[in-house]
C-alpha cells in the first residue's frame, strides 16, 4: 500500500497576548492508503491542531505554521494556493468534528449543508445533489431520510447530527477522513453506534482514517497504527497491538494505567499521571514530560529525545525507554 | 474557534489587577487618548479661575465678534466675552453636572437595584416596574419635559422659602438639570445592579455568608456589591459622555444652564442663533464649543470602549 | 407563549395609567398656567378666570385627570391650547406622524445601508487598521452633538439650495435660543431630507456597525464555520451563506426595537431643518405649555415602545429556525 499523506516536521504556533503558544512542535507522521491511524493524547496536546494544520484550517492570525511539509498526492498542501487547498478540502480529505451540536450551521437545512459540497466538488445540479444527499443520509442510518432532508440541525439529536456530519464528510468519497474526537460529546451507547457506522463505511468505501481521541478504549478497536502525542510532540508510534502490549514511553504507560480494565484484578488501582503538561508558551529545553516522569535522568532535562529510538517498527521519544520496559516487566 | 481556544492553555499571570487594567488601557491608543482628554477637562474644571484669562461673563463692548488672536485664543462673542474663558468655565459646569448626576443616579440606582435583586418578591416587582415605566417614556423628550416642567416649580419654591436671590442667580438651573437627568439615570443602573446581584447572590461565598447569619445589608455591601462593580463601571463610563451631551442639549434649548452661566450647550445656542447668517466669518463661535463638547463625548466613548475591551478580552486574541 | 403575551398585554394598560398620570401631573403642576401663556402676562384676571373655568382648569386634579382619560378612551385627546389654538390634538398628530415616520425610515435605511457593510468589514478585518478606522469613525459619529452638526452641516451645504434652505427662506426665533426654520418640508423624495436623515442615522449606523462587527466576530469563531471551510467552500460563500445570516439575526431584533422609535421625532433635528413632524410638534408643545399635545405624544411613544418590545419577542424566531419551531 502506498503512502497517502506524509507529514514532516510540522510546527504550529499561536501568537497570543501572553506570548507564543507552541501547539505543535515538529510532528512527523504518515497515513497509508486505506489504513486507520489513531492519534492519542490528552486535551491540549496538539492532536487537533496538527490535523487542522494539515487542512490549513488554523485561523491565521493568531495561528501560524512556520515550518513543515504536508505531502498529499504529490504536492505540499502547505505550499499550494488557496484554490488548490479548497479543491482538496471536503473532496479528497474530509473532516468530522467533535461537537455535532455546534458544528452544523443552525440556519441552513441539512439538504443545503450536504448538497453544497456535492455541487462544488462534483458539479452536481441541485436535484442530483439532493438525491445523493438522501442516499447519504440513508447510508449513515438516518430513518426516513426523504422526510428529514429539509429539517434544520436543531431538529436532530446529537447522535443523529453526528451521522449527518459523517454523511457530509463522506459525500465526495474522500481518500482520507479525519475524525476529530467524533464521539467525545456523545452518550456511550451512541458512541458505539457511530463507531460501528464508521467501521462499516470504511469497509465499503475503503478510505483511510485519522481518528483523534483521548480515549484509548475507543482506539483499541479501531486503529491499525497509533501515534501518542504529548505537548505538541509525537512521543510514541507503533502498531495498535504493539502499543497496548509493549508501551515504551512512560507517558503511554501512564495513559494505559489510567484506564479502567474489566480483566484486571479488583485490587489493582487506577494510577493517574501526576502533575500537569508543560506551559506551551515557555517550553522546556529538554523532554517535555520531564516534570512528570518517574524515569527521568539528567540527560532528559537538557536534551529533548527524538522519535527515532525504540524497537523494530516501534518508535519512541524517550532516552530511557529500556528502563521503562524493564520496570514494566518487573511489575 | 471555540474548541480550539479551550484546548489551548490559558495563562493566568499573577499581577495586581489595577496595574494590569491600567496597562491595558494605556496600551490602547484611543482609550489612552480618551483618558488624556478627560484629564484635561478635569484639570480645566478644577483650575478654571487660574486658567481662564478673563471672567466668564466679563463683557468688552469695544471688542466684540473678533476672531481668534493672542489676547483671545478663541475670539470673542457678540457681547465681547472671551470665548476661551467661557469654554474653560464651561468645563467646570460640565464636570459638576456629570459628577452630580452620577451621584444622584448611584444614590438611587444602587440601593434600589440591590434591594430588587437581593430580596426579589414584591420589592423587586415594584422597583422594576417603576424602572419599566421610566423606560417607556421617550428618552430625551422626557428629560426635556421634566426639566421644562420642574424649572418654574423649583424657582417658585425658592422664592417662597425666601431665597429669591438664589432664584435669580442661575444656580437653580444646575439643580434642574441634575434632577432631570438623575431621575432618568437611576433606572438603567438599577436594572444592571439587579442583574449582577441576582447572579452573585447564588455564589458559594454569599450563600456561606448568609448561612452564618450575616445581616442582609452587610452581605450586600461587603460581599455582593464589590463583585458587581466592574460591569457597572464600564457602563457608567460610557454613560458619562451622554450626561455631558444631555446637559449641552438642555442648555442649548434654554431649559438647562442660562447665559451668562457658562455651558458649552448655551454657547453654541447663543452663537448659532445670532450668527447664523454670518456663518462663514463667524463659524468659530459655533465650531469651537461644538468641537469641545464633541471631544468630551468622544473621549468618554473611547475610554469606555477601551475599558470594556480590557475587562472582557476574548481568549484567543 | 400565550400566557406570556397575555401578561405583557395586561401590563400595557397599567403602564399607560402610570405614564399618563405622571405626565398629567407634570403638566398640571409644572410648567405654569397655559392660560397665562395664552393670554400674556398683562391679561385681565377676569378673563383668565373665565377661560380657566371654560377649560376646566379650576377643577380638582383627579377630576381633570379622569375627564382626560374618559375623553382619551373615546379617541379625544383634547385641543391645542396655544399655538394651534383649538385644533384637536389627534388631528395635529395625524399630520405630523407620517412625516416623522418617513424621515425615520429614511434614517433607518441609511443606518442599515451604511452600518451593516461597515460592521461586516470591521469584523472580517478585525484588529487591522481598517477595523480601527471604522470603529473610530463610528464612535466619532455618535460623539458629534446634534447641536454641533446642525449648524456646521448647514453651513457646509449653505450654497446647495436644493439641500438646505436659502437664507431668504429662513425664519429665526431666538426666543428659547433655538434657531428655527419652519414649514418647507417637501417630503422624503426631495433632497432636503438628506441632512436631517443623515444626522438622525448616525446613531443607527453606530448601533448597526457595532452589532454587525461583534456578530461577525462571534459567528466566525463558531464550529460550523470551520465545518464550512473544511468542505472546501470559497471564503466568500463561507461568509455570505454561513456567517452573515447568523450575524444578521440580532440586527433584525434591533430593527424591531427601532420600530417603536419610529413615531418619536428628534426635535433638535426636526426643528432645525423645518421638518413638520412629531419632534417639531413636541417642541412647540413643550415650550408653549400646550400640554394636551405633550401628553398625547408621550402616551403615543410609550405605547409604541411597549408594543415594539412585544413584537420583537414574538417575532424573534422568524430568522432563527431554532426558535421558530420551539
Amino acid at each position: 500500500m502506498g503512502t497517502l499523506l506524509q507529514v514532516k516536521d510540522l510546527r504550529t504556533e499561536f501568537h497570543t497576548q501572553d506570548g507564543v503558544v507552541h501547539a505543535v512542535n515538529g510532528v512527523t507522521f504518515h497515513v497509508d492508503e486505506g489504513e486507520t491511524l489513531g492519534l492519542v493524547g490528552e486535551s491540549g496536546c496538539g492532536k487537533s491542531v496538527s490535523v487542522l494544520s494539515v487542512m490549513r484550517l488554523i485561523p491565521q492570525p493568531p495561528g501560524k505554521i512556520p515550518a513543515g511539509e504536508v505531502m498529499f498526492q504529490g504536492r505540499d498542501l502547505l505550499k499550494v494556493d488557496d484554490e488548490e487547498i479548497r479543491s482538496v478540502r471536503g473532496n479528497k480529505i474530509a473532516m468530522v468534528f467533535q461537537d455535532p451540536m455546534t458544528s452544523l450551521n443552525p440556519v441552513l437545512t441539512i439538504n443545503t449543508q450536504i448538497s453544497e459540497s456535492l455541487e462544488l466538488h462534483l458539479g452536481m445540479t441541485k436535484e442530483q445533489a439532493r438525491k445523493r444527499a438522501i442516499e447519504l443520509l440513508k447510508m449513515v442510518g438516518i430513518p426516513e431520510a426523504e422526510g428529514r432532508i429539509d429539517d434544520y440541525p436543531h431538529q436532530f439529536s446529537g447522535g443523529m447530527r453526528q451521522r449527518v456530519m459523517i454523511a457530509m464528510a463522506l459525500s465526495c468519497s474522500p481518500q482520507l477522513l479525519i475524525a476529530d474526537e467524533p464521539t467525545t460529546a456523545l452518550d456511550v451507547t451512541i458512541q458505539a453506534q457511530i463507531i460501528d457506522i464508521v467501521k462499516r463505511l470504511k469497509r465499503e468505501l475503503g478510505m483511510a482514517i485519522i481518528w483523534i481521541t483521548h480515549d484509548l478504549g475507543i482506539i483499541a478497536g479501531l486503529a491499525d497504527r497509533i501515534n501518542v502525542m504529548y505537548a505538541g510532540f509525537v512521543i510514541e508510534s507503533a502498531s495498535n497491538k504493539e502499543i497496548f502490549a509493549n508501551p515504551l514511553h512512560p507517558y503511554t504507560l501512564g495513559l494505559l494505567g489510567s484506564i479502567p480494565r474489566l480483566d484486571a484484578a479488583l485490587k489493582s488501582k487506577l494510577t493517574p499521571i501526576e502533575g500537569l503538561p508543560p506551559d506551551l508558551i515557555e517550553m522546556p529545553k529538554g523532554c517535555p514530560f520531564y516534570d512528570r516522569c518517574r524515569h527521568r535522568t539528567e540527560k532528559c532535562a537538557n536534551e529533548n529525545p527524538p522519535l527515532d529510538l525504540g524497537a523494530v517498527r516501534h518508535w519512541v521519544a524517550c532516552w530511557n525507554w529500556q528502563d521503562v520496559q524493564k520496570a514494566r516487566s518487573k511489575q | 474557534m471555540a474548541t480550539l481556544a479551550a484546548s489551548l492553555p490559558t495563562q493566568t499571570r499573577a499581577r495586581s489587577p489595577q496595574m494590569w487594567l491600567l496597562r491595558r488601557i494605556l496600551t490602547n491608543p484611543p482609550a489612552a487618548l480618551g483618558a488624556l482628554v478627560i484629564l484635561l477637562m478635569l484639570f480645566a474644571a478644577i483650575f478654571a479661575p487660574l486658567i481662564a484669562p478673563y471672567p466668564y461673563d466679563q463683557q468688552n463692548l469695544d471688542y466684540i465678534e473678533k476672531g481668534p488672536s493672542a489676547a483671545h485664543w478663541f475670539g470673542t462673542d457678540g457681547l465681547g466675552r472671551d470665548m476661551f474663558s467661557r469654554i474653560v468655565w464651561g468645563a467646570r459646569s460640565a464636570v459638576f453636572v456629570i459628577v452630580m448626576v452620577t451621584a444622584v443616579s448611584l444614590a438611587l440606582g444602587v440601593p434600589l437595584g440591590a434591594i430588587a435583586g437581593y430580596f426579589g418578591g414584591w420589592a423587586d416587582t415594584i422597583i422594576m416596574r417603576a424602572a419599566d415605566i421610566l423606560f417607556a417614556f421617550p428618552g430625551m423628550l422626557f428629560v426635556f419635559f421634566i426639566a421644562a416642567t420642574i424649572k418654574p416649580g423649583i424657582i417658585n419654591w425658592a422664592r417662597e422659602i425666601g431665597l429669591s436671590d438664589l432664584a435669580r442667580t442661575g444656580y437653580l438651573d444646575y439643580a434642574v438639570v441634575i434632577i432631570a437627568l438623575g431621575v432618568i439615570g437611576w433606572a438603567g443602573l438599577a436594572r444592571m445592579i439587579r442583574a449582577q446581584v441576582m447572579t452573585i447572590k447564588e455564589r458559594e461565598f454569599v450563600i456561606g455568608a448568609r448561612a452564618t447569619g450575616v445581616p442582609a445589608w452587610r452581605v450586600i455591601l461587603r460581599h455582593i456589591l464589590p463583585n458587581a462593580i466592574t460591569p457597572i463601571i464600564v457602563a457608567m463610563s460610557m454613560g458619562l459622555g451622554d450626561i455631558a451631551l444631555s446637559e449641552g442639549y438642555l442648555s442649548f434649548l434654554g431649559i438647562g444652564l442660562q447665559p451668562p452661566a457658562p455651558s458649552w450647550g448655551n454657547i453654541i445656542a447663543e452663537n448659532a442663533g445670532r450668527y447664523w447668517r454670518r456663518f462663514p466669518e463667524m463659524i468659530w463661535l459655533v465650531f469651537i464649543p461644538g468641537l469641545v463638547l464633541a471631544a468630551i463625548v468622544f473621549a468618554f466613548n473611547f475610554f469606555g470602549d477601551g475599558l470594556n475591551e480590557a475587562l472582557n478580552p476574548e481568549i484567543v486574541d | 407563549m400565550a400566557a406570556f403575551v397575555i401578561r405583557r398585554l395586561l401590563w400595557l394598560p397599567i403602564l399607560l395609567f402610570f405614564v399618563s398620570l405622571i405626565t398629567f401631573a407634570l403638566g398640571v403642576y409644572g410648567p405654569g398656567d397655559p392660560i397665562k401663556v395664552l393670554l400674556g402676562i398683562r391679561a385681565n384676571p377676569e378673563t383668565i378666570e373665565r377661560l380657566r373655568h371654560e377649560y376646566g382648569f379650576d377643577q380638582p386634579f383627579h377630576i381633570q385627570y379622569l375627564r382626560y382619560v374618559a375623553n382619551a378612551l373615546q379617541g379625544n385627546f383634547g385641543y391645542s391650547l396655544v399655538k394651534y389654538r383649538d385644533q384637536p390634538v389627534g388631528g395635529l398628530i395625524a399630520h405630523a406622524l407620517p412625516v416623522t415616520i418617513q424621515l425615520n425610515l429614511v434614517a433607518i435605511f441609511l443606518g442599515l445601508g451604511i452600518g451593516v457593510p461597515l460592521g461586516l468589514l470591521a469584523g472580517l478585518k478585525r484588529d487591522t487598521w481598517i477595523d480601527l478606522l471604522i470603529r473610530g469613525l463610528v464612535i466619532a459619529g455618535i460623539s458629534l452633538p446634534i447641536i454641533f452638526l446642525n449648524p456646521v452641516l448647514t453651513f457646509i451645504f449653505s450654497r446647495r439650495h436644493d439641500i438646505v434652505l436659502t437664507a431668504a427662506n429662513l425664519r429665526f426665533s431666538i426666543g428659547p435660543l433655538l434657531p428655527m426654520v419652519q414649514g418647507y418640508w417637501d417630503g422624503i423624495f426631495s433632497a432636503k431630507v438628506i441632512l436631517p436623515a443623515f444626522i438622525e442615522s448616525l446613531g443607527i449606523i453606530a448601533v448597526m456597525t457595532r452589532q454587525m462587527r461583534a456578530g461577525m466576530i462571534e459567528v466566525l469563531s463558531e464550529d460550523y464555520i470551520r465545518t464550512a471551510r473544511a468542505k472546501g467552500l470559497r471564503e466568500r460563500v463561507v461568509i455570505v451563506r454561513h456567517a452573515m445570516r447568523n450575524a444578521l439575526i440580532p440586527i433584525a431584533t434591533i430593527l424591531g426595537l427601532m420600530m417603536g422609535g419610529l413615531v418619536a421625532g428628534s426635535f433638535l433635528v426636526e426643528n432645525w431643518f423645518g421638518v413638520p413632524g412629531v419632534g417639531a410638534l413636541a417642541f412647540d408643545a413643550l415650550f408653549s405649555r400646550d400640554y394636551y399635545i405633550t401628553m398625547a405624544l408621550v402616551l403615543l411613544i410609550a405605547v409604541a415602545y411597549v408594543l415594539s418590545n412585544l413584537l420583537v419577542d414574538l417575532t424573534y424566531g422568524l430568522l432563527d429556525p431554532r426558535i421558530r419551531k420551539a
